[in-house]
């Protein structure tokens, strides 16, 4: 099983660089680096991580093809391959459809999504390969539709935390095709020694903004569709805040998110190993703090 | 006036790593990275190695396109690189190659209206993180930037008198490229454009970047010459108008090229061309070359590509020589 740290491109160099470098102390196996529109470039923050770890291998992604053109993606992953050697990997998938609205890329305007992801993929393999780099491609999935092309990739790595809803979408995988190499969930996460209210209330907003962002299609599958409405409709009229997160019923939060004790994290990791998966991020705010990364290694140590 | 070096991102890894790791022993000035579309390293992931790997040079993109990218990703990227080194970090913006944009199926469509919007927006999202941003052009809508920046410098890597007029109006600096009656011209253009508007020259930076080759033997000319021919046939003909160039000879230098390749019309260049289409001769010629700019105004010179036989060593020989001679 391997371990990740999702930091978010909102910290400022200097923190990214200050908590990547505890976190390879640590001996944690990935730290993953997103790409969203609102927020620092995330191949440069990679590049600047990179610098000052040695083992730890990082993750660039999840990065949007729809944002970035296959060969702009190719390119960084050479940059940074070339420079720091072959401790890369990607994760690509659709990105978040608001943030990628705000910036002018309207996702319904895409015929076929699936299609283009799995062009994206080809072409960024073909890219790699003829330069003869080696780099793990993952696909960042969560819907039923994307669940169906995971197979073209190295690895999945599902937006889910509840087990219930990764063995689903393990199902829903296997329905159709094989199932990939490497299977691994990334998710808002809070694994604590002791309860940090603010902390766990960055972990609500993380969580609500994934389940906001959940398809129909899996909501109705967990009968989560008709408590979600009110805070869906809420949420198309202005961005999250605190009158939203009200809306959403405290279960919602719960199984969007990782929220466990540094003691029952043993239980879990079990439970994923179960199912076959392999790596585990643990996203925003595990990250948050130096604090946040330590109760997670305290954590991880009790395995 | 200040020596620079000039990469692109058609570098090699090896050789991008032995620039930044000297370029601050050899004393350069700065680091300007061009971006070949389509090439192996990317433009801003590399000039992050080189504001990472160095301490004291200037870098700069020179240039990058607003047109094969989102303007936001500009945005947050050259802020991310200010952030890793601040008033270090350059901006460099230019509409891009024809040939290049039409091989992504990008037409250009205004390009001084494209220039002026991207440096708008790229300023407005810079220095304001806290208001939402929208373009109804762009398709941005209530874009709000969780990052910021201090000023980030945009200098214009352009040839047209259209958009050299509006470098003169809203950017920081030129990086001026072509022969050198081009290049006079330029600069009185962009003056007479500043004076106009009641604009210090103290601020504007003019930099000048044209190929430049270090020549240790008569064979090296052959790097020279076919460079030659490469410029000949991607020099804009009103360049070659407003430089006193004699059209006939390059469009007989393109023709051959098409029938015969490189090799056989590099031969045929006269050393006419060769002294304004790029700089050469040995480290002293070259130091020298470049300091008849600094009366036309031009305050930075870019050495390189294609440097010379050894990149390494032309590089390492044309600081040394700049360093003894200022």
């Amino acid at each position: 099983m391997k371990f990740a740290v999702s930091l978010n491109s909102n910290d400022s160099i200097f923190d990214a660089v200050k908590k990547s470098i505890e976190l390879d102390r640590l001996g944690l196996d990935y730290i993953w680096v997103s790409d969203l529109p609102s927020q620092r470039y995330a191949p440069a923050v990679c590049a600047a991580i990179a610098k000052v770890t040695r083992k730890i291998r990082i993750g660039l992604g999840l990065i949007s093809p729809f944002l970035h053109t296959s060969q702009q993606i190719a390119s960084s992953l050479t940059t940074l391959i070339e420079s720091y050697g072959p401790r890369f990997d990607l994760c690509i998938g659709p990105g978040d459809r608001d943030e990628l609205y705000r910036v002018g890329v309207d996702l319904k305007n895409h015929k076929n999504i699936l299609q283009s992801l799995l062009n994206s993929k080809e072409e960024i393999s073909t890219i790699l390969q003829k330069r003869d780099i080696e780099s793990k491609i993952w696909l960042g999935a969560q819907g039923p539709k994307l669940l169906k092309i995971v197979s073209a990739f190295d690895g999945v790595l599902l937006n889910y935390s509840a087990i219930e809803m990764i063995e689903w979408s393990l199902n829903t995988i296997k329905e159709v095709i094989d199932i990939p190499r490497s299977i691994g969930v990334f998710s808002p996460s809070y694994v604590y020694e002791k309860i940090n209210s603010k902390i766990q209330k960055m972990l609500q907003y993380a969580a609500a903004t994934v389940a906001l962002g959940t398809s129909k299609t899996v909501l109705k599958e967990f009968l989560l569709d008709e408590s979600l409405e009110p805070a869906r409709i809420a949420y198309k009229s202005k961005s999250l805040d605190e009158s939203i997160l009200k809306l959403i019923p405290q279960n919602i939060i719960k199984k969007f998110s990782i929220f466990i004790s540094q003691d029952e994290l043993p239980i879990y990791i079990q439970e994923l190993k179960r199912l076959g998966v392999e790596h585990v991020a643990f996203s925003y705010p595990q990250g948050y703090s130096l604090e946040t990364i330590k109760e997670l290694s305290e954590g991880l140590s009790k395995l | 006036m200040h020596l620079s070096i000039g990469l692109t991102t058609s570098i090699s890894a090896n050789r991008m790593k032995w620039i930044y790791e000297n370029a601050d022993n050899l004393h350069f000035n700065g680091l300007w990275i061009g971006e070949d579309i389509g090439r192996p390293q990317e433009i801003f992931t590399s000039a992050a190695l080189l504001l990472l790997n160095t301490k004291n040079v200037n870098i700069g993109i020179g240039v990058t396109s607003p047109l094969i990218r989102n303007i936001t990703t500009i945005a947050r990227a050259s802020s991310t690189l200010s952030e890793m080194a601040p008033n270090r970090f350059r901006m460099g913006l230019g509409i891009g190659g024809i040939q290049d944009l039409s091989s992504l199926g990008i037409p250009i469509k205004k390009p001084v209206h494209s220039m002026e919007r991207a440096v708008e927006i790229l300023r407005t999202i810079w220095v304001n993180n806290v208001n939402s941003i929208s373009n109804e052009d762009l398709g941005i809508h209530n874009y709000t930037a969780k990052y910021s920046s201090k000023c980030i410098p945009i200098f214009f890597g352009v040839r047209g008198p259209k958009l050299m007029t509006l470098a003169a109006s809203i950017a920081d600096g030129v990086i001026l490229s072509g022969p050198r009656q081009f290049v006079e011209k330029s600069i009185e253009l962009i003056k007479e454009k500043r004076n106009s508007l009641n604009l210090s020259f103290d601020k504007f930076h003019f930099v000048l970047w044209v190929p430049t080759i270090l020549i240790r033997k008569n064979e090296d000319l052959e790097i020279v010459k076919k460079t030659v021919a490469i410029v000949a046939l991607d020099t804009p003909d009103h360049i070659l108008e407003m430089s006193g160039i004699n059209k006939s000879e390059i469009f007989l230098i393109r023709s051959e090229m098409k029938a015969h390749g490189i090799e056989k019309v590099a031969e045929k260049i006269p050393d006419r061309i060769i002294d304004l289409l790029c700089i050469s001769g040995d480290a002293d010629e070259i130091c020298d070359k470049f300091k008849l700019y600094s009366s036309l105004g031009i305050q930075e010179v870019v050495f390189g590509p294609p440097y010379g036989k050894d990149a390494r060593k032309s590089m390492a020989q044309v600081a040394q020589t700049w360093s003894k001679n200022s």
